[in-house]
């Protein structure tokens, strides 16, 4: 079969983070496959595609198309060689409709000036075309994701691209849109498309690539026929040795209720309804999950739950006292540890160093607080402590914190949250964008805080994440708990439908 | 009373157009900079360079209109220098501007001294100001004529260039490059529209209307240059255009409000025994004014999106433990 795409000897370093992202990376892609390229974050498939797309200019290497050498500078050389790129997060413009994101810089004119008309009919019909219906007119901002997903691969088809990179495409996805876009990259590939898939969850490989490439540290590991390869192998070729794909953990022993929520409804920045009536309760010695597609009420209930965000409705309760007007000190002296979604903004404050960073939930202790000053040596052997109790291999006591890898990043949150006792720990995404390695020691480190007695409410939207955790299951959709299901034996489907919106009683999807 | 009520008449509202001009032509300077997403809060110094070199150079080449051309790309060059630092240099576009807006309001009063040995003020009788133009027919209708007609170049052009600008922004394809620039950047550079480039052009333009609207101050208008002449014009355009929510109309009708408060304050300064510098302070009470209303329409919109809300949770409520 003829090669769509060739990349040969494609190096990048870059200077400012020292890091060479691509080493003599080659790559190759059939025409009218679906080519998965895999790696763990870091691994730089990104880089390589930006590469391919004229947004990085590599110091080294050549790209051919159909056979051809071709320069690319600019996203514009990509575009008329063919190649067409659909960013994971979309670049659209709210307030436009969808015909005009689609043939936005190459709107139909009359000297210039708008032909809305023709506009909406050209993208009706290149709708038509593809079998990937959408409403010309309606506006971006009122759009689901899955919808502005399929805006942006109409975008890309209109401007006559033969080879569509898809970057993470299923991380915004529920499990149903997950299944249409499957059918969707199928339909595309039958078509004579060639479409390569960036993603890091090996399960979607096997159920979409016929070819996958596997990338580690900036390097191509190896190419394989995915009939020719299993989920472990694939695994092991990512990150470099046997993984644990389960997390071993006890029958758990449920205690007295830590927390509860009892007809919480909270509304958001913009004064929307975000959380609606949610009850619901943890218990000393269980991790609840929950489950849902982001942005359907998580962000606000964890904000309510630890303090940063007041409650419209209902009572909070920590240790069976009532928390629902206490300050997030009054929170954290109850009992409560918190592990935000954002490290890096929320959980630590990268300006300051590494002891400032541990203590700085608990500056008000005896131990560290003399008459308003800080104590310098009792925070440098707290420091200490936890760099060995938490294993935070690259972590200097004193230093700074801001050149940390994201994962080391992690383990000093994990390590400030933790390093208390807490008896209640709210967990939100606490393993995005780690790698495997990483994501392994926080998943160890919450099945150790549950195992030792606190009750763990988490956070995710990573479905195999909440299954492998979880005691307990609670679907979030609209702001309301949609259901609760036993991670023992649910299944991926059942939970999707939930997330869904579709009703526990049902089992038809009410679409 | 009397005396309060007389301050209505048709001259009212001829200088309130009059005082609008300077503010519209900056407002939609500015509102073209938001639309393109590149705040520029120097309007006030490129206005007072405008101002300033519209006259000095009206002098010089004995030729008013040369001078208001000269005014014109001086406000250009500046616009361009700042879009110059701003993307080679990720300069700070609000540093600058306060920089900015400093020197050009010491340089305009060093550079009159030197030439002319005047700090406070500087004209000469050499000068000829920008004549008013009487349209034939309209000026009879009465009342209509009045209103309408009699205004020099600057105020018919500024309403040109607003609808203009509206049609530009909305109905050309090079509008809807700016729009998707200034709402999400990076969606447009990835289609291959150079926002860079976009950018630079408005803050260009931008500066080319606010010394457009300076010259307007200094030869349009009075024919003499003052030390400080735009005297928060500037910063009352920024205010227009936010007001007028970045759209060319809106801006206008919001740069119309300012000019008859101007107008305003003007005139009952002639009639009541107010203080006058009480009543000075008349236009920039309206600016506050206008900036709390801007803010207070967001909260009314949060604070009715909360009520609805609390209105479908009782709803919900009521719905769900069902006739029990």
């Amino acid at each position: 079969m003829a090669l769509a795409l060739e990349m040969k000897g494609i190096s990048k370093y870059f200077a400012s983070t020292d890091v060479r992202a691509n080493d003599q990376v080659d790559f190759a892609v059939e025409a009218g496959e679906v080519h998965a390229l895999v790696g763990e974050n870091g691994a730089g498939k990104t880089t390589l595609m930006s590469i391919l797309y004229g947004l990085v200019r590599p110091d080294a290497g050549e790209i051919k198309v159909d056979g051809q050498p071709v320069q690319i500078h600019r996203p514009d050389d990509a575009i008329r060689h063919g190649i067409g790129m659909v960013h994971q997060h979309f670049k659209l413009v709210p307030s436009f409709t969808v015909a005009q994101s689609i043939m936005l810089g190459m709107e139909p004119n009359r000297g210039g000036f708008l032909t809305p008309n023709e506009e909406n009919r050209i993208v009706s019909e290149l709708a038509e075309r593809h079998g990937l219906p959408v409403d010309p007119k309606a506006r971006i901002r009122d759009l689901p994701v899955g919808m502005q997903q399929r805006v942006e691969i109409l975008k890309v088809l209109e401007r006559k691209a033969k080879i569509l990179v898809l970057d993470e495409p299923t991380a915004v996805l529920t499990p149903q849109e997950v299944a249409e876009l499957m059918r969707v990259v199928r339909n595309l590939s039958q078509a004579g498309f060639t479409v390569i898939f960036i993603t890091h969850k090996l399960l979607e490989v096997v159920r979409v690539a016929d070819r996958v490439t596997v990338m580690r540290g900036g390097r191509n590991v190896g190419s394989k026929a995915v009939a020719e390869t299993t989920v472990p192998e694939l695994a092991r070729m990512m990150v470099g040795r046997e993984v644990l794909l389960k997390v071993n953990k006890a029958p758990r022993q449920p205690g007295p209720v830590v927390f509860a929520a009892d007809d919480v409804s909270v509304t958001d920045v913009r004064g929307f309804p975000a959380v609606t009536r949610v009850s619901f309760e943890v218990r000393a010695g269980e991790i609840v999950g929950i489950a849902g597609v982001s942005g359907n009420g998580q962000t606000e209930l964890v904000e309510a739950v630890t303090g940063m965000r007041a409650l419209d409705g209902g009572r909070l309760a920590l240790n069976a006292k009532d928390a629902t007007s206490l300050s997030v000190r009054q929170r954290r002296n109850a009992g409560l540890a918190h592990i935000p979604e954002d490290r890096i903004h929320v959980g630590l404050n990268l300006e300051t160093n590494l002891d400032e960073n541990l203590i700085v939930s608990r500056y008000k202790l005896g131990q560290f607080n003399r008459a308003g000053f800080l104590n310098r040596r009792s925070m440098r052997d707290f420091a200490i402590d936890v760099i060995k109790r938490f294993s935070i291999a690259a972590a200097v006591p004193g230093g700074g914190i801001s050149r940390l890898s994201g994962g080391n990043m992690q383990k000093v949150v994990i390590g400030r949250e933790l390093a208390g006792e807490p008896t209640f720990i709210v967990a939100n995404q606490p393993t995005r964008g780690l790698d495997v390695g990483s994501i392994e020691f926080v998943h160890r480190s919450l099945v150790d805080a549950r195992d030792r007695g606190a009750g763990i409410l988490l956070v995710s939207v990573e479905l195999e994440e909440i299954l492998a955790l979880s005691d307990r299951v609670l679907v979030m959709y609209r702001g309301q708990i949609q259901g609760e299901v036993d991670p023992a034996t649910a299944t991926e489907e059942q939970i999707g439908l939930l997330m869904a919106g579709a009703q526990p009683e049902t089992t038809a999807p009410t679409a | 009373m009397e005396g309060f009520f007389s301050v209505f008449t048709i001259e009212l509202f001829n200088s309130g157009i009059r005082l609008a001009t300077p503010i519209l032509l900056a407002a939609l300077g500015g509102a073209l900079c938001n639309k393109a997403g590149v705040l520029n809060l120097a309007l006030e110094s490129k206005m007072l360079l405008g101002a300033f070199l519209g006259i000095v150079a009206a002098y010089y080449f004995g030729n008013t209109y040369l001078g208001i051309l000269v005014a014109v790309i001086a406000g250009g060059l500046l616009g361009w220098l700042f879009a110059f630092l701003y993307h080679r240099y990720q300069v700070d576009l609000v540093i600058l501007a306060i920089a900015l807006n400093l020197i050009i309001l010491e340089l305009t009063v060093y550079i009159m001294r030197v030439l002319f040995g005047q700090t406070g003020s500087w004209s000469d009788p050499s000068i000829v100001r920008v004549p008013d133009i009487h349209i034939p027919i309209i000026q009879d209708i009465p009342v209509i004529g009045g209103l309408l007609s009699g205004y020099n170049f600057f105020v018919y052009l500024s309403w040109a260039i607003a609808i203009t600008l509206y049609v530009v922004l909305y109905h050309t394809t090079f509008g809807r490059h700016i729009r998707a620039v200034g709402e999400n950047k990076e969606a447009a550079e990835t289609v291959g529209i150079n926002a860079r480039r976009i950018q630079t052009l408005a803050l260009v333009l931008s500066g080319m209307l606010a010394a457009l609207g300076g010259a307007f101050l200094s030869v349009g208008h009075l024919k003499l240059f003052t030390r400080n002449m735009s005297n928060g014009r500037g910063w009352t355009a920024i205010a227009a255009a936010l007001f007028g929510l970045n759209h060319p109309i809106g801006t206008f009708f919001a740069s119309l409000f300012f000019g008859f408060a101007d107008a305003f304050s003007v005139r009952i300064q002639n009639v009541t025994d107010l203080p006058p510098n009480l009543v000075e302070i008349l236009p920039n009470f309206a600016t506050v004014l206008v900036l709390v209303l801007i803010a207070l329409r967001e909260t009314v919109t949060r604070s009715m999106a909360r009520s609805r809300s609390r209105a479908q949770i009782r709803a919900a409520a009521d719905e769900k433990p069902g006739p029990a």
